[in-house]
């Protein structure tokens, strides 16, 4: 049983490396120690390279509302994980996870992108790519 | 035709609307063909039409999918034929000394340089800028290569997603003395045994080896000993040596792998929002 479960967090590992392309280093922008988790509904989403952005509206608890804007991978990328430019479109209500932009601007880097449904799209991050590893 | 998108998937809805009965009936004559059609595009994933199209040549299991252990190809003349679209490994995009033993051996000014690149999380990246990647990151990178092998013309040719290309000379010719200083340097190759082997120089020095920022200099030098090992794998040794950056050569080692029945797409750097956002640390 620990051993399929080894296996099974292998391939995931895997899967994960192999999806992976970066523009530019993670932590260069973005602080993956400070979380966010954002509801709201999708103004734009930009389907440019070097990255896709998701532009979303976010009400607070006293009527005023915030728009974010939310990095995700390149097109290419994403595309060849399955996902087209119409898999999330404005109007639509989203939960996305991320780190967030270190200068303190309202930007993310979602690492994941939940529809109302429950359906996940625009899996992988470029906070996988995170830069630092192994250095020399 | 239009695309239903879905996790993984994408599959053609087929329009219907007729002008004619013999159309009609020609669809009809043609059901069992369609279906067939349909099963079949329901059977693999499918995306963009050329992100998922078979590839001619391609050696198959008997479920269809390509059979990436079978034997290397091989051109007319015998030697292996290293035509296809290549991925590199993300390990060696980020840092390609990762598995260097020895650790890297720095110039001082490159040490120091290759230190403040690392203390500011590499914010001043060239590719951040929408800039080249230059050599050898164009080979590490976890976006696709597709290597073209033109024997009748001893050339081949590599391109690359974002509309760049790298021409290699196998005509014999001897690398340039005294080159205009590029991103991608000229390239000539040979063979030695079943091996292909790619010399560069000509390099501008602005280019970094990895994203973590090992440094080059216009006196940057590179070996690129590439072995087919199969169908779906590849052995790839590349050698810096550039005396103005590092005390003596070294040598990596990755293993691209062959990403069957897909091809380039393009990849223009239009909307980089990053750059005024990167503070670095």
């Amino acid at each position: 049983m620990k051993t399929r479960f080894a296996l099974t967090l292998i391939t995931f590992a895997l899967l994960a490396g192999a999806r992976l392309l970066t523009h530019h280093s993670f932590a260069a922008e973005f602080d993956g120690n400070k979380r966010v988790t954002l509801k709201g509904t999708v103004t734009k989403v930009d389907w440019r390279n070097p990255h896709i952005y998701v532009y979303l509206n976010v009400k607070d608890d006293k009527g005023g509302a915030t728009e974010w804007a939310c990095e995700g991978g390149p097109p290419n990328v994403l595309l060849r994980e399955g996902w087209g430019r119409d898999s999330v479109k404005e109007g639509d209500e989203v939960t996305i996870e991320g780190a967030i932009a270190k200068d303190g601007s309202k930007r993310c880097n979602s690492r994941t992108v939940n529809l109302a449904d429950g359906r996940k799209v625009f899996a992988g991050s470029s906070e996988d790519n995170a830069t630092g590893g192994g250095k020399q | 035709m239009t695309y239903f998108v879905g996790r993984a998937f994408k599959l053609p809805v087929f329009r219907s609307g007729y002008n004619s009965p013999r159309q009609i009936m020609s669809h009809r004559a043609s059901n069992a063909a369609l279906l067939a059609t349909a099963v079949f595009v329901l059977s693999v994933p499918l995306e963009a039409q050329w992100l998922n199209y078979p590839t001619k040549g391609t050696p198959r299991n008997a479920d269809g999918k390509a059979n990436l252990t079978a034997p290397a190809p091989r051109r007319p003349d015998g030697k292996p034929d290293m035509s296809g679209v290549w991925m590199g490994v993300t390990k060696y995009m980020i840092n390609i000394a990762a598995d260097l033993k020895d650790g890297v051996p720095f110039q001082p000014w490159a040490a120091a340089e290759y230190k403040r690149r690392r203390d500011t999380e590499s914010k001043d990246d060239p590719s951040a800028r929408c800039l080249p990647l230059s050599l050898p990151l164009k080979q590490t990178i976890t976006s696709p290569f597709k290597l073209i092998d033109i024997p009748q013309k001893e050339e081949m040719v590599m391109l690359y997603e974002g509309a760049r290309h790298r021409e290699i000379f196998m005509d014999g010719r001897p690398l340039p003395k005294n080159p205009e200083p590029s991103w991608y340097g000229y390239s000539v190759g040979r063979w030695e045994g079943d091996d292909l082997v790619i010399e560069s120089n000509g390099f501008n020095g602005q280019g970094w080896l990895d994203i973590n920022g090992h440094p080059t200099s216009d006196a940057l030098h590179v070996v690129e000993r590439y072995h087919r090992k199969d169908f779906g794998h590849m052995s790839l040794d590349i050698t810096i040596d550039d005396a103005k950056a590092y005390t003596k050569p070294w040598t990596v080692h990755e293993e691209p792998r062959l990403l069957p029945d897909t091809e380039l797409l393009e990849a223009v750097c239009e909307n980089n929002l990053d750059l005024e956002h990167m503070v670095g640390k």
